[in-house]
């Protein structure tokens, strides 16, 4: 039982991340119907500038001061990078016929990683992190069920992110405006909502909550890599259209469905199926079964319903 | 004192003039009527007022001002309308639909939501006043909490009303307000519209219902084929040989003949 609990722990962790990222590409989905294929590489931006944060600080920083201050860069790169994509690369194309932006996230995508593997120094592999919340302290929640110092961060920032986000949408002037945006945007625009401004917002909260999954892997696994956007990315892409793409608390429990189930097939799948070898397929499998059965996602109702 | 002038609006669609060198004045406080058989382009005319189209040439002036060209500014500006076939937010209750119509005149921004202060507090409680005397306006005080998709159809046009007077308009551009109602729905949008007028706003309405049209507007403009035929007192308009001719078509050639003989 230990064991099971003890994995229910990863699983819940691991969703976390996955929820941080999936809430960036419903956001986006839910307002200008575009899947950001580049928004694992903000979420992989997120880690590089907290490492770069950390490497201009004084060395003997207390952790104290240089994790939050590593939080705010990591969230500053994310977010600058996402306004540029924005501006330049999809606003363009707003009026496109689908394929054309998607095509181009594919490019930003791989433009991304490819800029910080050949200009950010020794990036050509992966960079170590500093670790600054101590991965061997443990807590014990049970006999043989603990979490580490930098999983509970990541649980406790991605709780905190998405509350934040979600009574944010739901009760400021803002979030109104984002949900009228999302519904019919030549209405939205004629009751004096600047959409322009509003989709840009969406961009920018995704790119923050991406940055916190960033920072948080690279205090957990102990380093960035830049290529480390692209399967987090494709997974929290699962994870929102098995929640219903464009729906805000879809986004949150797919991530925590994936992350349940990924972790609990590695665990107890059959062999030859079980062990990290499996692992991401098993992602793919439930977007599989998914995109058969449901479409639309677990909460997906509200996208079909748009007018 | 005019609110709206147009001057030589037209407006393109390729080898299509859908709106040909329109002249319009509103005055303050009137209410006027645009009516024209389907296809005279007097959606088209009111999407070159509020920005969803650009007109090709021609120039629009508001309080004197030169209208801008963005939907949103417009709207800031003081010029608000409803549409034809219903587009509200439908999955927001009727109140949030008027609060979101609030917009532009609130301020405040994702930081002071975040943080929740006094300010922020204050702001929303007023909107959400505002929003709730604009529905008693119309006549919906006691449906804000339904989902706008649930409403009854002329409950739908009431609450897209109330919407566009939560922008604080000068000008109110109705684009058909009686379009698939009941002559009792009917009657109760005349004293709508007269309330819209008693509050100071200047109304432009489209609309086919000549009953509707004649009995409520101050003046009457005939738009046929992208031009306007003439305006004039509803009087004026209704006794128009060429009104009638507009929408019945003309006699041809040979019945006028055969009429003679």
């Amino acid at each position: 039982m230990d064991v099971f609990f003890q994995q229910l722990v990863n699983a819940i962790v691991l969703g976390a991340t996955y929820g941080l990222v999936a809430l960036g590409y419903t956001m986006v989905y839910g307002i200008v119907q575009l899947i950001n294929f580049a928004h694992g590489e903000i979420y992989m931006l997120g880690g590089f500038g907290a490492l770069t944060t950390y490497l201009a600080l004084p060395s003997g920083t207390p952790a104290g001061i240089s994790l939050p201050l590593m939080l705010v860069g990591g969230i500053a790169v994310s977010v600058t990078a996402a306004v540029i994509m924005e501006r330049f690369a999809y606003r363009p194309l707003r009026s496109a016929p689908r394929l054309a932006p998607l095509i181009t996230a594919i490019g930003v995508s791989v433009f991304l990683q490819e800029l910080v593997r050949n200009f950010y120094p020794h990036a050509r592999s992966a960079r170590n992190f500093p670790q600054l919340v101590n991965p061997d302290y443990q807590i014990r929640l049970g006999s043989n069920v603990q979490i580490s110092a930098p999983q509970l961060l990541t649980v406790t920032v991605a709780l905190v992110g998405m509350v934040t986000l979600s009574t944010f949408v739901r009760r400021s002037r803002t979030g109104r405006a984002m949900q009228a945006t999302a519904q019919d945007p030549d209405t939205a625009r004629l009751m004096g909502i600047d959409t322009d401004r509003i989709i840009v917002t969406a961009f920018v909260l995704g790119a923050a909550l991406a940055a916190l999954a960033g920072v948080s892997s690279g205090l957990q696994f102990g380093q960035v890599d830049f290529h480390m956007g692209f399967i987090t990315g494709v997974k929290a892409f699962t994870a929102a259209v098995l929640g219903g793409i464009g729906n805000i608390s879809g986004a949150v429990l797919g991530g925590f469905i994936l992350g349940l189930v990924e972790v609990m097939a590695t665990q107890y799948a059959p062999d030859p199926f079980s062990g990290g070898a499996w692992k991401d397929a098993w992602s793919f499998v439930v977007l599989i079964i998914v995109l058969v059965f449901r479409p639309t996602g677990l909460l997906g109702e509200r996208v079909a319903a748009r007018a | 004192m005019s609110v709206l002038e147009a001057r030589a609006v037209t407006k393109r669609f390729g080898g299509l003039t859908a709106v040909k060198d329109v002249d319009l004045v509103v005055n303050e406080g009137e209410i006027l009527g645009l009516i024209g058989p389907n296809g005279a382009g007097k959606t088209t005319f009111f999407n070159c007022l509020t920005g969803m189209e650009t007109p090709t040439a021609g120039d629009v002036t508001y309080k004197g001002a030169p209208l801008p060209k963005r939907p949103d500014l417009i709207t800031k500006a003081g010029v608000a309308r409803t549409f034809q076939n219903i587009r509200l937010f439908n999955n927001m209750t009727a109140l949030e639909n008027v609060i979101v119509g609030r917009h532009t005149r609130t301020k405040a921004g994702v930081f002071a939501a975040v943080g929740r202060g006094p300010r922020y507090h204050r702001e929303e409680r007023e909107s959400e006043q505002t929003a709730r005397d604009l529905l008693t306006f119309v006549g919906l005080g006691r449906v804000g909490d339904e989902l706008a998709k649930s409403l009854p159809y002329g409950d739908q046009r009431r609450l897209e009303i109330a919407r566009a007077l939560a922008t604080d308009p000068g000008l109110l551009l109705l684009d058909e307000p009686t379009a698939g109602m009941n002559p009792n729905e009917t009657a109760a949008a005349i004293d709508l519209v007269k309330g819209v007028q008693a509050r100071g706003i200047a109304v432009v309405l489209i609309e086919h219902d000549m009953r509707f049209v004649f009995g409520l507007c101050d003046r009457v403009a005939v738009l046929v084929q992208g031009q306007k035929l003439l305006e004039g007192s509803p009087s004026e308009v209704q006794s128009d040989d060429r009104v009638i001719a507009a929408y019945l078509g003309k006699p041809t050639e040979a019945e006028t003949a055969g009429d003679k003989q």
